[in-house]
Order: structure tokens, then sequence, then C-alpha cells
């Protein structure tokens, strides 16, 4: 018996498939594109095709994320603060505030010590600090995504972006460009800009951050130059799981799971 | 508009004479009526800042409205993006109240009635006062500006009651309509028993479960006050206490298999969305009490009415300082067994988004979480239905884990 997960972000749609005792058995991550009924047919074939399973045997489906409700077959969909908080407590037991940065939401949520949210604040009607924001500079700096997490190494911190308009940063970036400023401190000052502007979120969440542990999910966490500028801006160690784009659909297959044994499965 | 109001006027008429009738029905009736009068073409009618008194205004026969009004009704009737253009091609800001835009933009159009007389306040907003005061120059008719004092002192009391006195002299020199001192008494003996009645029906709505669904008391309280003084105002009062009574007794919910009972935050959103709807249906929440439905006045002494009106303008928490609000919301989320708040920040308002900290912090400390939106309350084209839904839900999922705050209380 098998429970599935799965989290159709704006960016990438993510799949988690446990057994009844809660391991993990596949997961599978693609881009979500235009269609998200595709990624969500093509991330349920990835893990039943590399668990070995049927079909038949998974036994419920919860979804999440801003396309959970166009999963067809799911028992019940959830909102992606409530499963990103599930997963952690399972990768991270210790965390009390989870910074979750997607691709068009960025939001810090607080957890009590058996995972639940006990408060959440996330970004409203702007893209400032999100993954969108990040593959906008990515194409203005003309590198690639992945590459932008490595480029900061080394920067001196001698470029600000004051902007965090999107649209209007990436014009800043542009004109640093022309200007001959070095690539790595265009990025760490656009990784300093994400970093402050999380802040602000966790700030409204938990005022004193003294020995509170912080963990990090989401496709951005796998952008070494942001965490360390979160860590800087935090004044701590931003904790990141292994497989940080997959916490949300871990936490749904968990719900999943939990819901099935309490025989709510609506 | 008129014909807008005429419509909805008969249509509503004769749903109630076929047996469809219900408190939120009749309430209905009443704003179209008083729309339909407003744009008649026949009666007296006086533009208003939200603090003008509204039972000496209807005492002369003076057909009156706050300006909000009208950029409430032009979202519900979802014109109201022509009317926001209409102010962008004059400069204002974007970041600017829409209700006020779409005031500004319906008069523009040729949408609003000329008024004879326009009666302001300086409380809640400044805004408010600038719109006025560009509709007295627009349409070129008189202003009179009511200078609401933040505290509630005797002085102060004193002070706008003679400000409503010079009010009546006003009007009498700009209309010649004079106050007739025994249709003011009989006014103020409405406003009173209206009062009565409002406390019956907060006392109701309050009840566990809650005979309240989440729409029965949207924009009520305030929408309420501009029939103060007039029969139809206890008439409407009575419908709603009767119903509530009726539900109560029978131990019937406004929202089936009430779950998580929310406080709305200053005014709710005037076009049509799902929110409340979703609420229901998904998480058997009521929104049981709006922070713009209370009754925190003493009866007016029919022999001192001005005094009376001046106290109860001085009574509302929304005027004076923050902590007045934070105060009364505290009291309305003990009051109502609150599970949770959510505040529509409206924005444009420096009322609904200046004082979002204070007021999280301040519900907060009485344990009620509050969901802090970023909505335009009038501007539908704003409206990203996927975003809330996600942070609304969230915040339902949260709730729903946890215990009510009132449970040992």
């Amino acid at each position: 018996m098998y429970y599935l997960g799965i989290d159709i972000g704006s960016l990438s749609c993510d799949a988690v498939l446990i057994d009844r005792d809660e391991q993990v058995r596949a997961t599978s991550v693609v881009p979500t594109g235009a269609r998200n009924r595709e990624a969500i047919a093509r991330v349920t074939d990835d893990v039943i095709r590399s668990s070995g399973i049927t079909r038949k045997e998974i036994r419920a489906t919860v979804s999440t994320g801003y396309g959970r409700d166009r999963v067809e077959d799911r028992a019940s969909a959830v909102t992606e603060i409530t499963c990103h908080a599930r997963g952690i407590k399972a990768v991270i037991p210790e965390t009390r505030v989870l910074i979750d940065i997607g691709g068009q939401d960025s939001k810090a949520i607080l957890l009590d010590q058996n995972g639940k949210v006990v408060d959440f604040a996330m970004n409203d009607k702007c893209a400032a600090g999100t993954g969108r924001f990040l593959e906008a500079m990515a194409r203005a700096l003309q590198v690639d995504i992945d590459e932008m997490s490595r480029l900061d190494a080394g920067a001196a911190g001698t470029q600000t972006i004051s902007s965090m308009c999107t649209v209007f940063a990436e014009s800043e970036v542009v004109s640093l460009i022309a200007e001959g400023a070095p690539v790595k401190e265009i990025v760490h000052g656009l990784n300093r800009a994400i970093a402050s502007r999380t802040l602000s979120f966790v700030k409204r969440i938990a005022q004193n951050l003294t020995g509170i542990p912080i963990s990090m999910s989401g496709g951005v966490a796998r952008n070494t130059g942001v965490v360390r500028a979160l860590n800087a801006a935090l004044g701590c160690t931003v904790s990141v799981p292994q497989l940080p784009d997959t916490v949300g659909a871990l936490g749904a297959a968990l719900i999943a799971r939990e819901r099935d044994a309490l025989g709510n499965r609506a | 508009m008129k014909q807008y109001f005429k419509n909805l006027e008969s249509g509503l008429s004769a749903a109630i004479q076929n047996g469809q009738s219900s408190p939120r029905k009749l309430y209905a009736l009443e704003i179209a009526r008083l729309g339909a009068r407003l744009y008649s073409g026949v009666d007296m009618v006086s533009w208003c800042g939200i603090y003008a008194p509204f039972e000496i205004l209807n005492a002369m026969g003076v057909t009156s409205c706050f300006v909000e009004f009208i950029g409430a009704m032009v979202a519900s009737t979802g014109t109201v993006g022509p009317m926001i253009e209409e102010t962008d091609h004059i400069g204002y800001s974007s970041d600017a109240c829409s209700y006020h835009r779409a005031v500004t933009g319906a008069a523009i159009k040729g949408l609003m009635p000329v008024p004879a007389f326009l009666v302001g306040s300086t409380s809640p907003c400044t805004g408010g006062v600038a719109v006025i005061e560009n509709l007295a120059a627009h349409f070129k008719k008189p202003l009179y500006l009511l200078q609401i004092p933040q505290d509630f002192t005797e002085n102060n009391i004193r002070y706008l009651a003679s400000q409503f006195r010079d009010m009546a002299a006003f009007i009498k020199k700009s209309t010649g309509v004079v106050l007739d001192n025994a249709a003011l008494t009989t006014s103020v003996k409405n406003s009173n028993r209206a009062r009565e009645l409002l406390l019956e029906i907060y006392r109701l709505a309050a009840s566990r479960p809650s005979p309240v669904s989440s729409k029965d008391l949207a924009n009520f309280g305030i929408v309420l006050s501009l029939l103060f003084g007039t029969e139809e105002a206890v008439r409407l009062a009575e419908s709603y206490r009767d119903e509530f009574s009726r539900r109560v007794q029978a131990g019937k919910s406004g929202v089936p298999k009430e779950k998580i009972r929310l406080l709305w935050i200053q005014n709710r959103i005037q076009f049509k969305h799902p929110i409340e709807t979703m609420l229901a249906d998904e998480y058997g929440a009521a929104i049981v009490c709006d922070e713009l439905n209370d009754v925190t006045w003493d009866p007016i002494d029919p022999d001192d009415p001005y005094e009376g009106i001046a106290r109860r303008c001085l009574s509302i928490p929304f005027n004076g300082t923050i902590e007045n609000r934070v105060k009364h919301l505290q009291k309305l989320a003990k009051d109502y067994a609150i599970d949770g708040a959510i505040n529509p920040c409206n924005w444009g308002c420096r009322q609904g988004t200046g004082a979002r900290g204070l007021i999280e912090e301040g519900l907060k400390k009485v344990g009620v979480p509050v969901l802090n939106l970023e909505v335009d309350c009038v501007d539908s084209r704003k409206f990203t239905e996927g975003q809330f839904r996600t942070r609304i839900e969230a915040f339902m999922e949260m709730l729903d884990q946890r215990p009510s705050p009132w449970s040992q209380g």
C-alpha cells in the first residue's frame, strides 16, 4: 500500500511516493511547463516505474501547490504551506521556522514543536525574491540558473540591487552589466536582495530568532549563493534537506498516509 | 444607475411579495430604494462623509449618502473599471483608494446626481475629505466640513454638537429647508429603537453556533447608519432580529456545521468573489463578526439630540487612535469567541494598511491569529483568485489544527 504526494508548482512538478511505513520509495521532479496535466502524468508514471509498483497499489494521493486542483484522482488538495511544514518535520524534525522559496511564492512558516503551522507570512502580488525572480535575473545575465548559484564565489559585496520589483531589478542588472560590473558582484547583490526580502517575512512571524532552528525548502534552496546570503542576513546557519524541491510533495504524501489512517480520505 | 436601482427595487419587491423574503433581501431592497431616491432627480440629495449625522439629514427630508457607497455599488455591479480609468486620465495615483477613485470617476462621467449641498467629515480619512472637496468644486455646490475630534471628551462632544447645529443652519441657508424639532425627536427615537435592535442582533450573532451566514451582515452596520432615524431602519433591524432569534431557538447555524468563527476587519470585498462561499462550503468557516458591526454608543437623548449624536460619533473606535481600534477588536474577538481574523488591508487605504501590524499584534495577544491579505476591495481587476485561495486555505488549515483560544473560558 502506497501514498503519493504531488506538488504542482509554477516552475516544477514534484512527486514523492511513500510506503505505509512512511519510507520514501521514489521521487520525481520535472518542469511544469505550460500543460500541467502532462507534468502530473509524467511524475506519476516516473514514481510508479522507478518503484516497480502498479497504479492500483497507490491507496491515496494528496496534491499541493498552485495547480493542486488539477490532479484529478486526488483524495484531497492541501496548500503548500501545510505540506511543506509536514514535509520538513519528517526530514529536519527540529525545524521551527521554515523558509520556502518556490517559483512564484516565497514564505516563512512558523512551526510548533509538533510540526504544526502556527503562523505564516508570504509575498503578495509581487514575485520579487522568488524562483521566477532568479530566473529573470539569470536570463538578464545570460547564465544558466544552476550555474548562477555558484557565480557569487569570492564576491566582495560591492554591488547592491536596490529595486525589489522583478522588472525594475532586471533593468538594474542590465545597467550594471553595461557599466562593466563583475558578474559575481551582481549575483551577490541579487542574493542579498532575496535574503533581505525573505528576512522581512521571517521577522513577521518570529521577532527573536536566537536559538531558533531554521530550515529551507523549495527549488531555490538548491542555490547555495542564496542560502549563504540568508545565513548572513539571519545570523545563523539555515538547514537545507537533501532534496529541498520535494519537501512539499513529501508532506503531501505523508498527509495522504495520515488521513488514510484516520479514515478521512475526503 | 437610475435604471439599475429601479430594476433592482422592482425585482427584489417582486421576489419578497412572492414569499422569498429574507432579512438580506430586505436589506438589499432598502439599498435599492435609497439608490432610486438618490437618482430620482426629484429628491434633494446630499453627498456626505461617513460621520455625517444621518438622523438630522433624514429628519430634514434630505436623501443623503456617504460617497463610498457609490464606490461599493459600482464595484458590486462590475462597472468599476471605466470609473477608475477616468481618474487615471486626470493624474490620480493608482495607489489611491479605489472607493474614492470610483466615486470621482463616476462624477466625471456624469453618473453622480447633482447634490444640493455636501457634508464632509474629517474622520475616518483625509482621502474622503479630498473627494468631498473635489465633488463640491465639480458640482459647484456648498460644502460643510465637520471637524471630527479624535478623543472622547466632554469638550470635544460639545464642539462636535455645535457643528451639527451649524450644519443645520448651513442647510437652511443653502436650501431653505428648516429642521423641524418634532421631526428630529421622531428621528432620534427611531434611531434609539434601531440601536436597541442592533444590540439584540449582535448578541444573537455571537451565539454558538452563530445564526449568521458569512454574507448576512456584510456591510450591514455602516450602511444601516444611512437609514438612522427612519422607520425603515427599525423594520429592517426587526427582521434581522426575528430571523436570528428563530435560528438560535432552532439551533440552526448560518453556516452548516460551523467549525471556524471568523472576524472580518474593516470593509468587505465589494465585488463578486468566491471567498465567503469557499469559507463556508469547504471549511465550515463563518464570518460571524465584522469590525464595523457594533454598538458603541448610548441611547441619544431626544431632548439633547446634538450632543447624543456627537457622543455616538466619538464613540466609534475607528475614530481616534489605533489603540481604540485594537482594544475594540480584542473585545469583539472575546465576545464572539473568534478563532481567526481576516484583514483585507484594502489597497490604497491608510486605515486598512497602516495599522495592520498593530492590529495583528493586538489580536495575537488574545490568541487570535490574523491573515493579512492585500486586496483592493473595490477594483476587481486586481483580484487574483488563485493567490487569495492559497493564503486563505492555508489559514483555514492552520486554524483547523488549533484549539479555540476561548475553549478554556
